[in-house]
């Protein structure tokens, strides 16, 4: 019978949830975790990297060493039933708390960046209820990279991240920008209009609100083309504030954003003896990247024929620029 | 781990061809597409055949208290010894017919239909040889290497001054406490962090992260490859998941230095 390699004893066990808690306090990492990260970084355990052997091959020309793969996650419950500044800062909240986690686990491996950044939200309504907020990389040294008390993050493969700084455009980290509102009232509470929304057709207010959201009912059914205004009117101001959101957060640190990853969601909330409301949310993240040194290329490309099939170690999930499953559910109710 | 396996006769007869010259049924068999079969042999290897080992391993019972966050240790067991003895059983075969190493596993597990306590745990490849007969690309103990890599990352790693170790796994089932109903009660209309979930993924995460590492220090490698990390629920409650690590481990080829490794050429795929 198979030994299960580092089984705990409910003691240890025990031990290392205290220190978890503790560690996730005071925004650090456990000492088994920060000791198992120093062994891989000095040669005595075995690195551990997400890179295929593609990426291992350019990093080991261009002095990128792989230490660890590095986690970060927050497992938040999100709520809109109250206000929509809850539902706006649900995702905000879980994004940056496991950002911030992924960056203490990749300075206590000592690297410089973190690269093949991945980032997935889940949403888990049976059982278990909330959303799960998780990033995992590859930790890594770069050779004659100044150190730095903050790795840089990066939603960017190795081979890209290698290719990006060699053209001057370096990327410094991940932005986050999100946004939501609610059209309508939920369980007779006016939501949304209450910050200042105003419907083109019928100004702002309680009574406003409830106006539009009966008629956007009607609209809905009606037999005859037609395009539902204001429901888009709402929606489009949500997209655009999220990318306003991201470029706020994405300014502070650099020029430019690359790589978009995004999700929205547009649901309907029918109520007993209520017209219907809206909850609209979207989401955006990319990689900030300081861009002002352009340099000419300096290599040609070549057109070929590929001979690459697909390779299991790409996930198909993460080939696109965007990183949400579009199946799943981001939200729960509070 | 080891396993004394007695293979029936026309099943060792059929390993036996497949590597002996002039015999009828010595034709190789794989998995390969084209462009993986011509880049094994850029590499120097031959494919000689499929190696499949399997396994069916029911799961035991598993006792816990619906309070506590703590590893499930039946589960974790039988998750991880129902795959390993799919792969001894895969790596039995790939010995047998003298292949140095098995290129392109795949690991699959599912359910099975009439019990959901019973798993099947599949693993396939292909078995390669080196076309010379260089003795130095066999795996921990001079066992076959086995390798998650398709024939076209084979080729790369090779370029790039490593070899393929072995394939190394590490496999954490976890169960996460249920809320109390004061806990629920006190965040409701509220976006607040589930500390104690959180924690239990991390704890099943990390327990998962550092036995894939153990394994691949103890077969001596320098690093892990490909690292993935699943995380499922085969048909437990909902407050049970599985946090399953696997790469593959790599060793730098001898006397490989990083100077010899030419810079890639870029190109621009026209067939996309």
């Amino acid at each position: 019978m198979a030994e299960l390699p580092n089984s705990l004893s409910d003691e240890q066990h025990a031990e290392r949830v205290a220190a978890w808690e503790r560690a996730l306090y005071d925004r650090t990492v456990p000492d088994f975790v920060a000791d198992r990260l120093e062994e891989a970084s000095s040669g005595r355990a075995a690195w551990v990297s997400t890179m295929t052997p593609a990426e291992l091959l350019i990093t080991r020309t261009h002095g990128v060493r792989p230490i660890a793969t590095v986690s970060g996650n927050c497992w938040m419950k999100i709520s809109f039933g109250a206000n929509w500044f809850g539902l706006v800062h649900g995702h905000a909240i879980g994004w940056r708390t496991a950002l911030d986690r992924v960056e203490q686990e990749a300075i206590a491996a000592g690297a410089d960046a973190v690269v093949d950044l991945k980032m997935l939200s889940q949403g888990r309504h049976s059982g278990l209820g909330g959303v799960e907020f998780s990033v995992i990389g590859t930790a890594v040294k770069i050779a004659g990279a100044l150190s730095s008390k903050r790795p840089v993050l990066a939603t960017a493969p190795a081979l890209e991240f290698v290719r990006m700084v060699e053209s001057g455009v370096v990327p410094v980290g991940v932005a986050v920008g999100v946004s939501g509102d609610v059209l309508g009232t939920i369980y007779g509470r006016n939501n949304g209009y209450g910050r200042g929304y105003a419907s083109r057709f019928s100004g702002s207010g309680g009574w406003a609100n409830y106006n539009a959201s009966q008629r956007i009912g009607w609209q809905s059914q009606s037999w005859f083309n037609q395009p539902i205004t204001e429901l888009t009117d709402f929606w489009e101001r949500i997209r655009r504030e999220a990318i306003s959101d991201l470029r706020r957060a994405g300014g502070e640190r650099g020029n430019g954003i690359l790589a978009h990853s995004h999700t929205s969601r547009l649901i309907r909330i029918d109520q007993d003896k209520q017209p219907p409301a809206w909850m609209g949310e979207h989401v955006v993240i990319g990689t900030v990247v300081d861009a002002s040194s352009y340099r000419k290329l300096e290599f040609d490309f070549q057109p070929v024929v590929d001979l690459r099939d697909d390779s299991p170690l790409d996930d198909p999930l993460f080939q696109s620029n965007n990183i949400y499953p579009q199946t799943e559910d981001l939200l729960t109710s509070g | 781990m080891g396993e004394e396996k007695s293979f029936p006769p026309h099943a060792l007869e059929r390993l036996a061809g497949l590597r002996r010259e002039g015999h009828p049924s010595g034709v190789f068999t794989s998995d390969f597409s084209v462009n993986e079969f011509l880049l094994v042999r850029k590499a120097g290897f031959e494919p000689i055949g499929l190696c499949v080992g399997s396994c069916i391993y029911r799961m035991g019972v598993q006792f816990t208290r619906l309070s506590s966050s703590v590893e499930l240790t039946v589960l974790s067991t039988a998750m991880y010894e129902a795959r390993a003895l799919a792969m001894e059983r895969m790596r039995a075969e790939a010995r047998q017919m003298g292949a140095d190493g098995i290129v392109g596993v795949r690991l699959t597990v599912k359910r099975a239909e009439w019990d959901a306590k019973v798993l099947e745990f599949v693993a396939i490849g292909t078995g390669v040889v080196h076309a010379g007969g260089h003795p130095g690309f066999k795996g921990p103990g001079g066992e076959p290497f086995t390798s998650a890599l398709t024939g076209q990352d084979f080729w790369t790693l090779l370029k790039s001054g490593y070899r393929p170790l072995e394939m190394v796994m590490g496999s954490c089932v976890y169960h996460v406490a249920w809320r109390g109903p004061l806990q629920s009660l006190m965040s409701v209309g509220q976006n607040v962090e589930l500390t104690n979930y959180s924690i239990a993924l991390y704890e099943a995460r990390e327990l998962a992260m550092e036995r894939m590492q153990l394994e691949a220090t103890k077969a001596g490698a320098e690093g892990v490859i490909g690292s993935d990390l699943h995380e499922g629920n085969h048909g437990w409650s909902a407050h049970t998941i599985e946090f399953f690590a696997i790469g593959t481990a790599v060793l730098p080829l001898q006397g490989a230095s990083s100077q010899d490794i030419p810079d890639p050429q870029f190109v621009l795929s026209v067939n996309g």
